[in-house]
């Protein structure tokens, strides 16, 4: 809703497959410019300071800070959000795990947790209890303590390892 | 989202599926979340909303002098002077306990600011930050007076008053127990220590947040709020607005997290609510990171100086405290600024059986912002006090800390237990879960490992805590507080549609306990209705009975027996039908799997519900015309509530160099009664312990001498991560408690209450061998340090 800005761009890109075009203000950051304008809630904002990881994105398939990132600084560049991953595979066995692990209780930090560990789960097939959880400092979560998360996500690994 | 049964399925002992009470069943919540398609406050976009901003003081204690605001943009900024003349009144949490100093706290700030960050103005513009560009406009002229940051020195006399009218900075002084000098007089051994915690800001990581709007046709005013009470946010809204109930509506969306911070009436909440209908649009507020750790509420900064007496074994003859607790400027609504410092008076003496005891409690108004009831409250605080006090008994007779723990706990022969302050312990077995604690962290080859040092030439040290949690407080227990929310009859509706689902609506608020899938639970367990055909309607004020909402470890004890009581009426009533339609008699009808049976014969809730609903001319000329619908309310049999408890054991290394501690071990053994799921049960442990830790060894809100605080990001506020919190073990004792429906204890804030105890004497049992003691919190590597260099045992930092 940055539209009102004077010095507002045309911004464009793709977010989730689909090409996108919205005028932004140069200060609105990604994770906004998906929220308020195309209204893509999954990621959250548990800071704008850049360490809670609540929203995390990925930009060119590389996880990001959304509200780190500027919109105007994203043209022409591939987006995908939380909601563009529900045919993703390895996003669909992280889901399993998390609720079969009890890994998330409020769920905000949900979505960002997702797509880091995602990342990892693609990144780390070897990763153990210690290395996931020095991949994953990146999120924070006030609720579950992790453990939960990390069961999940060594689960995630153990079963792609087994097939 | 169709869920499939399947995803509930839970195997019990004989290899059946379950799903009832006691089922590992999967959340029904987590779809939802997990696709990122929760709805949060910040997610809810109305048509022509606008966003609120506020300018805060920037001064701890000061008189406003003037505003200076631009003249075009004049409409957009609204002062106190804006709501004063609209009538607004101020919020105004008084405690009836004598001696109370009552405080009222203007939304924004009238003529005087008392806390940095307080709000003094509020900006609307289209966006959020073009509503800051506004806020940065507004210029504030200040007559600065001097700050109270201090608890100590602001409760001694003739400091500044924040509330110029009160005689001292006191909101209460409390005093349990007697004078008992001369009955401990003579017991062989003292340990006196001072004590002190810092303060916190809570910090779920959904921040507060609102949409206001007014409801043309409904005629109401509607609050989306993320808040654990909507019910209690609505009559406080009343208090302020002079709007009638009716008129007001709140609507607690998905919430993330509370933990307490979520459990009051906040300035913000009735600006809103005034300025929308003042401006006949729709507004948002959204707590940024750095509005929740400067100007919310913050917790937990106590002072306590106790001396204990014990017998040459080490069994306690008394305890006598002084605590100071900082309660910041105001008294929030509804829980006030005393209850944390009288729930120490009535709490101290944890899960110990001992004759004499004696305890001040002062809470203190500072120029901080004030304080809310974090998850634990004051219990936190008292585990991390006495638990220290025991470890320094057992230092003193010369014997491991937990036998000295073994020895004053209350044993389970003596249950139920009226305790020295009048607590009613209901049952459990305290030492059992210290033994198993003792056993299950190996103390012996900790014992051996320290006799033989580390490679790496870290202290290793070992430290227990045991204590219990009351929950579910009654209508007596707050009734004594004489604050503007005392719980009764906690209610449930229950209403079977006519497919043969299940509507529960129910007042209290979940935002992460699994309150959508535990109390399914318990409907299934009476009525046997499948799990995905039972839907729980939560925190509308609109949609359910009136409830104090979730807070005090209460929703499963109140709102879970409330749903079983309810359930069972309906049971009945599906009895009574099922026995005409069946052409049996009543006494033969018996309800299970979700089929009303009598001898061959059997017959669907559903087909009784479509009974009810589309065919009544089928049903019996005396069938109860309540339907297939009916509130419950449901209190225990105990005022006292419920009483879980634990004990928790750490293992620690700490690097003598550089003041590092790594948590090597962590056990919780502990006992919440009868789990309805104890997935979820676990996962309240493991989070509570999460930010047990956060509390012991990072969290902080410090201030400096001008009251300006300190740590404004979550780079300074350090918030415990994944390589902070060890792989938790967790073993269950459960004992049900007698009062309850199943046998359920209230639990959600155990796991916060030990760890800060537990840490501080594992640390000190490793620096034991350097003569060194950590007494205060957060035992931060400077504080290790300092400790070891007033040891005398390493060179200073
Ligand atoms: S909101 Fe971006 S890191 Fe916290
Ligand atoms: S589940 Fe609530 S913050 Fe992670």
């Amino acid at each position: 809703m940055s539209t009102a800005s004077p010095n507002a761009r045309l911004v464009s890109l793709t977010v989730n497959g689909r090409p996108v075009a919205r005028l932004a203000a140069p200060r609105t950051h990604l994770a906004d410019f998906l929220r308020e304008g195309e209204l893509l809630t999954g990621a959250h904002l548990g800071c704008e300071q850049g360490v809670c990881g609540a929203c995390t994105l990925l930009l060119d398939g590389e996880p990001v800070r959304g509200c780190l990132a500027y919109a105007v600084a994203c043209e022409g560049r591939a987006v995908t959000t939380i909601e563009g991953l529900d045919q993703d595979e390895i996003a669909a066995r992280l889901r399993e795990a998390f609720t079969a692990e009890h890994a998330l209780q409020c769920g905000f930090c949900t979505p960002g947790m997702l797509i880091s560990a995602r990342d990892v789960v693609e990144r780390l097939p070897d990763a153990d209890d210690a290395r996931v959880r020095v991949e994953m400092s990146g999120n924070l979560c006030r609720c579950t303590g992790y453990v939960g998360i990390v069961k999940a996500i060594r689960r995630v690994l153990e079963d792609r390892k087994a097939r | 989202m169709s869920l499939q049964g399947a995803a509930y399925k839970t195997q019990a002992a004989g290899g059946r599926i379950v799903f009832g009470v006691g089922a590992r069943v999967r959340r029904k919540e987590d779809d939802r979340l997990l696709r990122g398609r929760g709805r949060f406050v910040a997610d809810i976009a109305l048509v022509g909303m606008r966003e609120l901003a506020f300018v805060r003081s920037p001064v701890a204690h000061a008189r406003i002098l003037s505003f200076d605001i631009p003249e075009q943009v004049r409409g957009q900024v609204f002062t106190w002077q804006d709501l004063e003349q609209a009538g607004v009144r101020p919020i105004r949490a008084a405690s009836g306990l004598p001696g109370f100093k009552v405080s009222e706290q203007p939304p924004l700030a009238a003529d005087k600011v008392r806390f940095v960050g307080e709000p003094i103005a509020v900006t609307v513009a289209d966006t959020r930050a073009e509503a800051e560009d506004l806020a940065s406009q507004v210029v504030a002229e200040f007559d600065e007076l001097p700050p109270n940051v201090d608890m100590l020195a602001a409760a001694a006399p003739g400091a500044p008053r924040v509330h110029e009218h009160w005689s001292d900075n006191i909101f209460l002084e409390t005093r349990v127990g007697q004078s008992f000098e001369k009955d401990v007089a003579a017991a062989p051994v003292t340990v006196s220590r001072s004590i002190r915690t810092q303060r916190q800001c809570i910090v779920p990581l959904e921040g507060k947040g609102l949409v206001a709007h007014w409801d043309r046709q409904a005629e109401q005013l509607v609050l989306y709020t993320a808040t654990q009470m909507p019910h209690i946010v609505r009559s406080g809204l009343s208090e302020c607005l002079g709007l009638p109930l009716e008129a007001i509506r709140v609507i607690a969306p998905d919430v993330g997290g509370g933990f307490g911070w979520k459990g009051l009436l906040q300035p913000e909440e009735v600006i809103a609510a005034w300025l929308c209908v003042h401006l006949d649009c729709p507004l948002r507020w959204m707590e940024d990171r750095r509005e929740h750790l400067v100007a919310a509420a913050n917790a937990r900064e106590h002072h306590y100086e106790i001396t204990a007496y014990a017998d040459a074994d080490g069994r306690l003859l008394g305890i006598d405290a002084d605590a100071w607790v900082d309660a910041g400027a105001y008294s929030i609504y509804p829980f006030s600024a005393c209850l944390e410092a009288a729930q120490v008076g009535s709490i101290l003496p944890g899960p110990y059986d001992f004759p004499h005891y004696r305890c001040r409690t002062f809470s203190v108004c500072t120029n901080k912002p004030p304080i809310v009831p974090f998850r634990g409250v004051a219990r936190a605080n008292v585990c991390f006090a006495m638990e220290q006090i025991i470890d320094a008994i057992a230092r003193a007779v010369g014997r491991e800390a937990w036998e000295v723990r073994l020895l004053n706990l209350v044993p389970p022969e003596k249950m139920p237990f009226d305790n020295i302050t009048g607590k009613h312990f209901d049952s459990g077995d305290y030492p059992e879960s210290l033994r198993r604690a003792v056993a299950g962290i190996d103390l012996a080859s900790v014992r051996r490992r320290q006799l033989q040092g580390e490679p790496d030439g870290r202290l290793v040290g070992v430290g227990f805590a045991t204590y219990c949690e009351q929950g579910a407080h009654g209508t007596a227990v707050y009734h004594g507080w004489g604050i503007p929310m005392v719980p009764g009859y906690e209610q449930v509706q229950a209403r079977i549609t006519a497919d043969g689902g299940l509507e529960l609506r129910a007042g209290i608020q979940s935002h992460g306990q699994g309150m959508e899938t535990s109390f399914a639970q318990v409907a299934h367990e009476v009525l046997g209705i499948p799990l995905e055909r039972i839907r729980l309607v939560h925190g509308d004020t609109g949609l359910t009975p009136y409830s104090t909402g979730t807070w005090g470890s209460r929703s499963m004890v109140m709102t879970g027996g409330a749903v079983a009581t309810a359930c069972r009426r309906l049971a009945d009533r599906l009895r009574r039908i099922a026995a005409h339609l069946l052409q049996a008699r009543l006494d033969d009808v018996t309800l299970s799997g979700g089929k009303l049976r009598s001898g061959q014969a059997d017959i669907t809730i559903a087909e009784i519900a479509r009974t009810w609903y589309l065919a009544p001319q089928l049903l019996p000329a005396d069938v109860d015309p309540g339907g297939l619908e009916v509130t419950a309310g449901y209190k225990p049999k105990s005022d006292h509530g419920t009483f879980s408890y634990a004990t928790h054991a750490a293992v620690v290394a700490v690097d003598a160099e550089v003041g590092l501690v790594e948590i090597l071990d962590y056990l919780v053994v502990e006992d919440a009664g009868t789990m309805v799921n104890p997935a979820i049960v676990e996962g309240q442990i493991f989070g509570g312990v999460a930010q047990g830790i956060g509390t012991a060894l990072y969290e902080c809100s410090p201030y400096d001498d001008a009251g300006q605080p300190l740590a404004s990001t979550l780079m300074d506020y350090l918030l415990p991560g994944f390589t902070e919190v060890p792989a938790i073990r967790i073993e269950h004792m459960e004992t049900p408690s007698p009062y309850t429906e199943f046998g359920v204890k209230g639990l959600g804030e155990g796991g916060v209450i030990a760890p800060s105890a537990v840490l501080c004497n594992a640390i000190n049992d490793a620096l034991k061998a350097r003569g060194a003691i950590v007494t205060d919190q957060p035992i931060t590597p400077a504080r290790i340090l300092a400790a070891l260099h007033n040891a005398g045992a390493e060179p200073p930092p």
